[in-house]
């Protein structure tokens, strides 16, 4: 269906901090689009061999980034694949089995061009995913797309299941860090030896486990108190922009990249 | 699709995001505070499997990675790829719990230790599978510290069921023990794909230095990212198992019973 | 709608012993009838039964008969007992979804869940913020509330099922002064002013003498005494039954056994017609 960019007349009496939802070039389309665009991006990024998908995928990525004016926010998630691209280029470079290309020889070090060019094509995807990854979390709130998920069949289960994560995952890192505290005033010991440090996971782990089980039990009765096992599709409050140009573009990503992948994971066809 | 839809229960329901938050923040308490090798970022999902069932499992195990890598705020890192992964540990879990493999089962004498000597056998022989893989055969390319390594892992791990079976008298710490040890060693078969494939056979983490060693002694791509993997998952998960095992116990049967496998959990306990 | 339980009785699944044995219960829409007994005597099995929830949300065994408005509980589908009892927790985290980003949004998930037309889901939510006084809360973040806001904004989502019993279950116990306050006012307005039937386990008894008109007395499962407020409270055994008396009470006692006398009249409960 296509959804006009405001919600006017359309979910009449919902205050606007409800009905509001994302403006701008990029972050104003469909979450769904959105979504779609991610997940074409990481398999392309990842299921192209060699250097064209993820150089593809690269450019893709950057230009969404300048539209949606998310570059300089993107650096941190490149930042933090920094641990695995170095483990990456050094293990590979220097230890590419079977490789008979040396590029030269500094004492026991043996570089190969075959292990540099496997490191550098794997980095490019590593790269190209993070980068694919910022775009959408920097453009995408989780809400915004959940609901509209939700309206097309994602259902209110999945709604709530995911909401709840998200929303619960701050609150109970601070938990958990105040458990740590405690423990460690007992003597809990996080940097002394390693088998005592093992030794240490249970007294944190089991009060959170715990404590968050119990919550449950009254979770449940709360939920069903509200209806929340009723049959049917909830009533919709915000309907997200949508058109039908965005769905063509979401049905012709999907299929071409189900064939792309196919075609170069079976050799059809060769790109470098 | 009444067995489908019992196992989604608003209970579940209301289970599965505590247990999704609870995989990320251990797994990130355990790396950043404990900085120890082990993840424990199974916890939540293996608790699901067992008091839920196989699909809920593998549901929280998968939305667990796919949060992690695209929630705003939270996400980073590159765990996403591994959500099939995590998805068959959800699975194994689930099968345990139909198994009645996490029921407490307080014994002695023969019944006690028969199940741990079982345990501790199987253990062994996981170990010299994977110590007598033919890639490490050839004198060439033996990577003798590595099978030195996995023999050690193997017997530590035998002596901890032992031990922990005689702390609590209870049988099922052998059976815990060794679900444990299988699904860790399915999650190292079918991570190391992933990484060999994706990752070039790398996981950014401190066993890098594993997987260095065995490809200098010549392994292959996969086969170091294999050993790495072997290195690692059997023990985390052997751990991960034994603190549902023991957080489950500890719960009241009131709250048990309400799952969907709490009976298998309770067994004849229940009145 | 009328509550009424008749020889009522419940074990939980997975327990020995009945929690709730034999219990009779009527209560008239419009009513306020508060709850007091020790911990684990049985209160808040009380409320789970009359609510519904027990068996129909947490399973276990009923007996006897439990009905509202006529209908069996035992007959009924959760979704269908939420909008005829509502029920209110200690704690008010675990009550609001968790999911809604604001108070207005937190209101509606439960008039959303019946997929009811967006223009009832508004028109509930407005009467239920209304009625509680908290429209102004309407756009704020549900986990940046205090406590006692954040228990209002759980009664509100409760109410805007439109249930005719409201069952809750110490509503107060981790308030501190201030929200006990809001919550109480809160309280004594809906009886008052929509009709609604209201049971309400208390520790505070000082609260239920303001609210209710009738207490029931609850040990070992069993409801062991019941009257008009003023009796039951004042009753000198309650307090190996472990329930606090009312601050009026234990002043007066305090006051009489320092040898002084008052006045007949004087401590007398509020509006019993005595001057104080």
């Amino acid at each position: 269906m296509t959804v006009p960019a405001t919600n006017e007349g359309i979910t009449p009496g919902v205050p606007e901090f409800v009905a509001r939802h994302p403006t701008g070039a990029y972050a104003g389309l469909s979450p769904t689009t959105k979504l779609v665009v991610a997940f074409t991006e990481a398999a392309v990024a990842f299921l192209v061999r060699g250097w064209t998908g993820p150089i593809a995928v690269v450019l893709v990525v950057a230009t969404t980034a300048i539209i949606a004016r998310v570059g300089r926010r993107m650096v941190p998630y490149v930042l933090a694949t920094l641990p695995l691209v170095a483990s990456i280029l050094l293990i590979n470079t220097f230890l590419f089995p079977g490789a008979t290309d040396v590029i030269a020889r500094i004492g026991p070090l043996i570089p190969t061009w075959s292990g540099l060019e496997a490191a550098l094509q794997a980095t490019l995807r590593v790269v190209a995913f993070a980068l694919s990854v910022a775009v959408f979390s920097l453009t995408t709130p989780t809400d915004d797309l959940l609901t509209d998920l939700e309206r097309r069949g994602l259902g209110r289960r999945g709604e709530f299941v995911i909401a709840a994560a998200v929303r619960t995952i701050p609150r109970m890192l601070e938990r958990a860090a105040e458990i740590v505290d405690a423990q460690r005033a007992r003597g809990l010991d996080t940097e002394g030896p390693r088998w005592r440090r093992v030794r240490g996971i249970l007294p944190v782990a089991g009060p959170m486990l715990t404590s968050a089980l119990t919550e449950v039990e009254e979770r449940t009765m709360a939920l069903e108190a509200r209806a929340f096992s009723a049959p049917g599709r909830r009533t919709v409050l915000r309907l997200l922009p949508d058109s039908a140009a965005q769905a063509a573009v979401r049905w012709m990503l999907l299929v071409g990249t189900f064939v792309v992948i196919i075609a170069s994971l079976t050799g059809l066809v060769r790109v470098p | 699709m009444d067995w489908l839809s019992r196992q989604f229960s608003t209970r579940v329901i209301a289970l599965m995001p505590v247990a999704i938050a609870i995989n990320i923040v251990l797994g990130y308490t355990v790396q950043t505070v404990f900085k120890l090798p082990i993840y424990l970022d199974s916890i939540g999902t293996i608790f699901v499997g067992v008091l839920a069932g196989p699909i809920a499992g593998a549901l929280t195990g998968i939305l667990s990675n796919l949060i992690w890598q695209y929630a705003p705020g939270i996400g980073g890192g590159t765990i996403g790829p591994f959500a099939v992964v995590a998805g068959v540990i959800g699975l194994l879990a689930g099968l345990w719990g139909q198994l009645g493999v996490y029921r407490r089962r307080p014994a002695q004498g023969t019944s006690l230790w028969g199940p741990v000597a079982v345990a501790i056998v199987v253990i062994l022989v996981l170990a010299s599978r994977i110590y007598g893989n033919p890639v490490y055969d050839d004198p060439e390319y033996f990577v003798s510290w590595y099978s030195t390594a996995i023999l050690i892992v193997a017997v530590v791990l035998s002596a901890a069921v032992a031990v922990a079976a005689y702390v609590r008298r209870d049988a099922a710490a052998a059976w815990v023990a060794l679900a444990g040890a299988l699904t860790g060693v399915v999650a190292a078969l079918a991570s190391a794909p992933i990484s060999a494939y994706v990752f070039g056979g790398v996981t950014g983490g401190g066993t890098d230095v594993i997987v260095a060693a065995l490809r200098q002694g010549g392994t292959d791509v996969l086969n170091a990212a294999l050993g790495q993997g072997f290195f690692s998952d059997p023990i985390d998960k052997t751990i991960t198992s034994f603190v549902v095992f023991v957080v489950l116990a500890s719960l009241s049967s009131r709250l048990v019973a309400r799952f969907p496998l709490g009976e298998r959990l309770l067994g004849a306990e229940s009145a | 709608m009328t509550l009424r339980l008749a020889g009522a009785s419940y074990r939980y699944a997975g327990a020995r012993s009945p929690a709730l044995i034999g219990v009779d219960l009527v209560i008239e829409p419009g009513e306020v009838v508060g709850v007091v007994g020790a911990n684990e005597s049985g209160k808040s099995t009380l409320c789970l039964v009359a609510a519904g929830l027990a068996p129909a949300s947490i399973g276990g065994e009923l007996g006897g008969s439990v009905t509202l408005g006529g209908e069996e509980t035992r007959s009924l589908r959760p979704h269908e007992l939420a909008q005829r009892a509502g029920i209110l927790f200690q704690d008010a985290n675990t009550q609001l979804s968790g999911t809604a980003r604001s108070v207005w949004e937190e209101v509606a998930f439960g008039p959303r869940n019946l997929a009811l037309p967006v223009e009832e889901v508004v028109a509930r939510v407005g009467r239920a913020l209304a009625v509680l006084g908290i429209e102004a809360l309407a756009p704020r973040d549900p986990q940046r509330l205090s406590g006692g806001q954040a228990q209002l904004v759980a009664l509100a989502s409760v109410l805007a099922l439109r249930p005719a019993l409201l069952v809750l279950d110490e509503p107060t116990s981790q308030l501190d002064p201030l929200g006990t306050r809001l919550v109480g006012d809160a309280l004594a307005g809906l009886a008052a002013g929509t009709g609604t039937a209201i049971l309400v386990v208390e520790h505070k008894t000082d609260l239920l003498e303001r609210l209710a008109g009738r207490v029931l007395v609850v040990d070992g499962g069993r409801v062991v005494r019941s009257g008009l407020t003023a009796e039951v409270l004042e009753d000198p055994s309650l307090g190996h039954l472990g329930v606090e008396p009312p601050s009026r009470v234990a002043l007066r006692r305090a006051v009489e056994e320092a040898g002084l006398r008052l006045d007949p009249g004087a401590l007398a409960p509020a509006g019993s017609g005595h001057a104080s």
